[in-house]
């Protein structure tokens, strides 16, 4: 039986042209509509392995393995989410999955990747002098994600920047929504003391801008 | 963190605030600094309302971190298109 889609999983993914064809051509094993999808989903799949990993030669290895596990399990898409949505979260799950590989226990997010002391935000409020509003770009804040820690930057790329919700993350990095919603917390206010000091960020390797 | 429902908000000192912003930021519903429950308090604690513009700007700007704008090398997908000889069709479930 086919289940009926979930109209909230398209807002931040709406359907792309021409893609439910490919989906249904690479089912059947059709390699142009499987290099079709490639082309339409490589530069988000690779940006945020890129996020995650903040390497380029890891990220374009997981982008390669992240095609080659879609289309093995192509098979088993149905449409009750968006595409998009269905392929970022197999791309989340391998890159954690090369992590934990590398030794990045991610079970107690609390206890094995939360950030040393010097890492942590500080507790203080900062000078309200120096407020972000105008002061901040894409750029700016690329390069200031970058510079969290990785727990951090985990839990903030795939809330603030993919859209998950923190029961996705949750499960994901097999820890409590508590515990996400206070990585979370943590992620901005370690930014805004990133970004209050920008000046200081370095330069993102691989992050160079394509022609649009 | 705790739960805003049992706030005092007009006599919470700034740290008491803190610990209620994840569960806030994460309620939604518009922004918090535009939020009137804490008119005041914003008013007797700036420094606490330049701290929620400044996490509100950065997670506005975050979703503009969405669109991707990273292109992986060309080898990406020789190499995908490579393996793909190699790989039997697709298992279609019923």
């Amino acid at each position: 039986m086919q289940t009926k889609p979930n109209p909230g999983f398209f807002k931040r993914n709406p359907p792309i042209a021409g893609e439910a064809e490919a989906i249904e051509r690479a089912k059947n094993g059709d390699a142009d509509a499987f290099a079709k999808l490639y082309a339409l989903h490589k530069r988000r799949v690779y940006t945020l392995c890129l996020r995650m990993l903040g390497n380029v030669s890891e990220a374009e290895d997981m982008t390669q393995d992240a095609f080659l596990h879609l289309f093995r399990k192509l098979g088993s898409f149905r449409g009750e989410s968006a595409f998009s949505t269905w392929l970022h979260r197999l791309t989340v799950n391998l890159v954690l999955m090369h992590l934990r590989k590398k030794g990045l226990q991610l079970v107690s997010l609390e206890e094995t990747i939360n950030p040393s002391e010097d890492d942590a935000p500080k507790r203080d409020f900062g000078s309200r002098d120096t407020m972000l509003a105008g002061s901040v770009d894409r750029v700016t804040l690329e390069r200031a994600v970058a510079s969290l820690p990785p727990g951090y930057r985990m839990v903030f790329v795939l809330h603030d920047v993919e859209g998950f919700e923190h029961n996705e993350i949750a499960t994901m990095l097999e820890c409590s929504t508590g515990n996400s919603k206070s990585q979370l917390h943590k992620a901005r206010l370690k930014l805004r003391e990133l970004l209050r000091q920008q000046q200081d960020l370095p330069p993102v390797e691989g992050l160079k801008e394509v022609a649009r | 963190m705790k739960d805003l429902a049992t706030a005092n908000l007009d006599h919470m000192t700034p740290a008491q605030f803190e610990e209620y912003l994840p569960e806030l930021f994460e309620a939604g519903g518009g922004k918090i600094s535009e939020d009137p429950r804490f008119t005041n308090f914003f008013k007797a604690n700036p420094d606490c309302a330049a701290l929620v513009s400044d996490l509100e700007t950065i997670a506005e700007h975050a979703r503009s971190l969405f669109d991707p704008t990273h292109d992986p090398s060309d080898s990406v997908w020789s190499n995908i298109a490579s393996k793909l000889k190699d790989e039997p069709p697709p298992h279609k479930e019923s």
